[in-house]
């Protein structure tokens, strides 16, 4: 996703045509629009113990935070939230690798790449429930047993893999030939290519790949549903949650997963920023 | 193994599909020259640099480097080293890193292969910025960078792909200078690559000026501009006159034709159509009529004594022994 | 004379040492090798379930099991249901409003956000704003409307604070409203995603061309730069119009139980394990979605855009 570049605000005069300030409004509504209901959530979070799921609030209190972790409730969430991360971990790395080979790959015309193509944008585009469905029939079929980290973690592959080729597509189109000649031609292995030039290079790439994959696996409910079998992950909690009662931990849990959402990208960015800082501290410090 | 050439190739083919981008050309380049590959865009000259180089696959036809056929052999095992068109640093390493990569892949430890990188880096004078990251550097201190990472592997030919093209104007002609100084020092070969006609007679030992895949002339640059083998030559070296002889086409050299009243002397008359002042010289264009064209480069002295306008009929005249005669390709 | 490497004062390249055979693989071969773990997952995780879906869906079935056979029944008894074609039409309906307003938005978002917006840095900050809320659970971001949309919600309370309204507006919450609400918060930046990718490929010297030949900003929009980001426009309508076809939950919370979707049709067979018909359903969506796809293909060649 293209986010920076030059700007392209017409350069003749620095007073900003009326569009400006229309869009402009229409952008804030938005940003209302969005933020709204997040808001609202995190504010019921907080709701009183006698409170309920809507307005008005009836005091303040911690109480559906402490509901999250008591276990033997509707849901067992602390469990359920680590199944999530782990099974995410996975999908990430696995979509990671995978993808960056198949963005590779395609830098050649090879034949039968279009078939390729289609296949990730129809395994992308298609509804979540109807693949999760396919795969757990698949499997019942089989006679094998869904489980987490076998047909789950393939249901959500489906969708994560076509994602990280898409977003490698882009990283590699910015990616220069020459280096890798160059490389080639002051003696580098195609290992040692790969290594030293290829994936340092692509590598803010490939962290972005990680990291949303990491999240969609995270939040994916529809495929999992059916091809998970006996354990839940956190978002199936949630739905069970809703189904059956609905109370405001369901609120709480809500803040902590956008909190933890921001964590790992406020991480990220700082990585990211520290190491930028440290080489132009290098820079610097050469003169 | 004849030492006499640093580099030989051997009816040297490179097809595409059913395109032929280079067809069956033969080269020997002496020991120790300054080559210069010269054609229009698509001539496959740059293809023809790098099948020498080892990046692009050879299609037919061998290539011998020092007497040793090298055809088969990836770039590292071919003693060449290679100078980008991009200059193709690596933009997450260092300037120092960079110079220092060649050697980091043959597994030199890290205060050797920094000291030595140093030392490439002093060469090219840039031995300041060796804690530098690419992005920070103008063109041209890019390419002082990128000849030093060639040389450190001390290559037997250097290739350098139209390394001046992105270059203004002044610095062009300073790093002429200096690469052709760099060559004599080395005491290698050195192929470059250009579009230039400029260039390449400013620095070539041996120009090779190559057409649709084939070479259409190789020789010095005296030699190619003094008796061009054919129109084409002719047009694309520049300031010459192609022009119908008695027997056939014949090319004259624009400085040695004149403006004037036809004297004993073979000329042709038309009717100007641009005078371009040059400084030193004026380039007086003009329509045959015969319905070609021609150009007289003239000392702006003589010019200004008796100037012509565009639109003015005039005779174009040369000395018969100044005519070349032209093969009809 | 004996071939020599020219940095024979140093010594072997290390990585000859433990060299392998020099293969030299054809490009295609390498590129295969490349693609093949992700074909091979999709082929086996997608592909091959949707030929048992199209295989499934001619089977017999009642009471007790299924049974592999031939028959057109499972197809005949969808297309001559209403309720299908209830069900179909809805979703269709809200397909298209959400697609009409998740583009004008998107694309507003997108425009403003590319051209409008000087710095890079406030770009890039301006982008994450919009994309944060991505990261929360589409589960819990679609519920939160429910105490915002509710008789005693936020909205109403504002409404009723501002005096614009004097009792609670029913039709808020747990209606085709709600849902369309809901949809368009949580798809909108599939929108503005790659229509703001397309934007930001425009060459700015097109647009400085076009006022130059004294096109007005309108005109320079309707003839310049929309039919530059046809791409953007396409995926993210694709994105859009599938996501919708193929939601279970949100018309299911937010409608109150008024409307049904597709998915929670086949949901509801699923569970009964009435395997055909809800294959026959399953093929049915994948058929529309492949119609959407080519659709798509014939307006813009994805492939080059992409790919390059």
């Amino acid at each position: 996703m293209m986010v920076g570049g030059p700007s392209r605000a017409g350069a003749v005069s620095e007073k900003r045509p009326w569009t400006f300030y229309a869009l402009g409004t229409l952008f804030v509504a938005y940003m209302a629009f969005l933020y709204g209901p997040m808001i609202v959530i995190y504010v019921l979070s907080f709701q009183g113990e006698n409170g309920g799921v809507t307005f008005p609030m009836v005091g303040t209190s911690l109480t559906w935070f402490a509901d999250i972790v008591k276990p033997g409730q509707m849901a067992n969430i602390p469990v359920s939230f680590s199944r999530s991360v782990a099974l995410a971990s996975v999908v990430s790395l696995l979509t990671v690798v995978f993808s960056v080979a198949a963005g590779l790959g395609f830098r050649r015309r090879f034949p039968g790449s279009g078939v390729v193509f289609y296949l990730a944008v129809a395994s992308l585009v298609m509804p979540s429930l109807l693949v999760g469905f396919g795969i757990g029939m698949g499997f019942q079929f089989l006679g094998l047993d869904t489980g987490l980290f076998t047909s789950a973690l393939g249901a959500q592959l489906t969708w994560t893999l076509p994602f990280g080729m898409f977003a490698m597509f882009a990283v590699v189109n910015r990616f220069n030939r020459s280096w890798e000649e160059a490389a080639a031609d002051l003696g580098a292995s195609a290992f040692q290519r790969l290594r030293y030039i290829t994936l340092p290079i692509l590598l803010p790439g490939i962290l972005g790949v990680a990291m949303g994959a990491f999240t969609l696996s995270y939040d994916e409910y529809a495929r999992t549903t059916l091809t998970i079998g006996q354990n839940n992950t956190l978002p199936l909690e949630i739905y069970a949650l809703i189904s059956s009662a609905t109370s405001p931990t369901l609120f709480a849990i809500g803040t902590l997963t956008t909190g933890g959402s921001f964590l790992v990208i406020a991480i990220t960015l700082i990585l990211v920023m520290r190491m930028q800082r440290r080489r132009n501290a290098a820079i610097l410090k050469a003169g | 193994m004849d030492s006499r050439f640093d580099v030989e190739l051997v009816s040297v083919s490179k097809r595409y599909g059913s395109t032929l981008a280079v067809d069956a050309i033969s080269l020997r380049i002496p020991a120790a020259s300054y080559c210069c590959l010269l054609g229009p865009s698509g001539c496959g000259k740059t293809t023809t640099l790098r099948m020498i180089a080892g990046h692009e696959a050879i299609s037919s036809g061998d290539i011998l480097i020092r007497g040793e056929n090298v055809s088969d052999l990836a770039p590292i095992r071919r003693g060449t080293a290679m100078m980008f068109q991009s200059y193709a640093l690596f933009p997450h390493l260092t300037c120092l890193d960079n110079v220092a990569f060649s050697l980091k892949m043959r597994g030199v430890g890290k205060a050797e292969r920094h000291a030595k990188a140093l030392e490439f880096l002093a060469l090219v004078q840039m031995a300041d910025f060796a804690q530098r990251l690419p992005a920070q550097l103008s063109g041209g201190q890019q390419q002082r960078v990128a000849l030093a990472r060639a040389l450190i592997m001390r290559p037997k030919v250097l290739l350098l792909d139209e390394p001046l093209s992105a270059l203004d104007p002044f610095l062009r002609i300073k790093v002429r200078e200096e690469l052709k100084r760099l060559q004599r020092e080395l005491g290698i070969t050195f192929i470059h690559v250009t579009h230039s006609q400029d260039e390449a007679m400013a620095m070539a030992d041996m120009m090779v000026v190559m057409q649709d895949g084939h070479i259409r002339q190789a020789g010095s640059p005296r030699e190619v501009f003094e008796r061009p083998v054919s129109p084409f030559i002719a047009r694309f070296i520049g300031s010459h006159n192609v022009l119908n002889g008695p027997d056939g086409l014949i090319a004259v050299r624009a400085d040695r034709c004149r403006l004037g009243p036809a004297g004993d002397g073979p000329f042709v008359t038309g009717r100007v159509t641009a005078v371009e002042y040059q400084g030193a010289m004026v380039r007086v264009a003009m329509a045959t009529d015969p319905g070609s064209e021609a150009s007289a480069l003239v000392p702006d002295r003589e010019f200004y004594a008796d100037p012509v306008a565009p639109g003015d009929p005039a005779t174009l005249t040369w000395a018969e022994h100044d005519a070349h005669a032209l093969m009809d390709a | 004379m004996s071939s020599t490497t020219s940095l024979d004062h140093i010594g072997m390249p290390r990585s000859r040492r433990f060299a392998l055979p020099n293969l030299r693989l054809p490009g295609w071969a390498v590129s295969w090798l490349q693609v093949g773990p992700l074909m091979l997952i999709l082929s086996v995780l997608f592909a091959l379930p949707t030929i048992l879906f199209l295989v499934v869906s001619f089977y017999d079935y009642d009471r007790i099991g299924i049974y592999p056979a031939f028959i057109l029944d499972n197809y005949r008894d969808l297309v001559t249901t209403p309720a299908t074609w209830r069900v179909y039409v809805s979703s269709l309906r809200f397909a298209v409003i959400v697609w009409g307003v998740t583009l004008f938005l998107g694309f507003s978002v997108a425009h403003f956000l590319v051209f409008h917006i000087r710095s890079s840095m406030l770009r890039t900050v301006l982008f994450l704003l919009c994309a944060i809320p991505f990261w929360t659970s589409g589960i819990i971001r679609a519920i939160a409307w429910i105490p915002f949309l509710g008789r005693n919600g936020a909205f109403n309370q504002i409404l009723m604070g501002l005096g614009v309204t004097h009792k609670p507006l029913d039709f808020l919450l747990f209606s085709d409203f709600a849902v369309i609400v809901t949809y368009v918060h949580l798809f909108t930046l599939l929108m503005i995603g790659p229509i703001a990718n397309s934007l930001a490929k425009i060459d700015p010297a097109l647009i400085e061309a076009a006022r130059d030949a004294g096109a007005s900003r309108w005109r320079t929009m309707v003839d310049v730069i929309i039919p530059l980001s046809k791409t953007g426009i396409a995926l993210g309508s694709l994105l859009v119009f599938t996501q919708v076809m193929g939601d279970y939950f949100v018309v299911k919370t937010m409608s109150g139980g008024q409307s049904a979707s597709i998915v929670s049709m086949l949901s509801t067979e699923i569970t009964a394990m009435q395997y055909p018909p809800a294959s026959a359903n399953a093929m049915v969506l994948v058929l529309f979605v492949a119609v959407m796809v080519a659709c798509m293909m014939r307006v813009v060649d994805v492939r080059k855009e992409l790919v390059k």
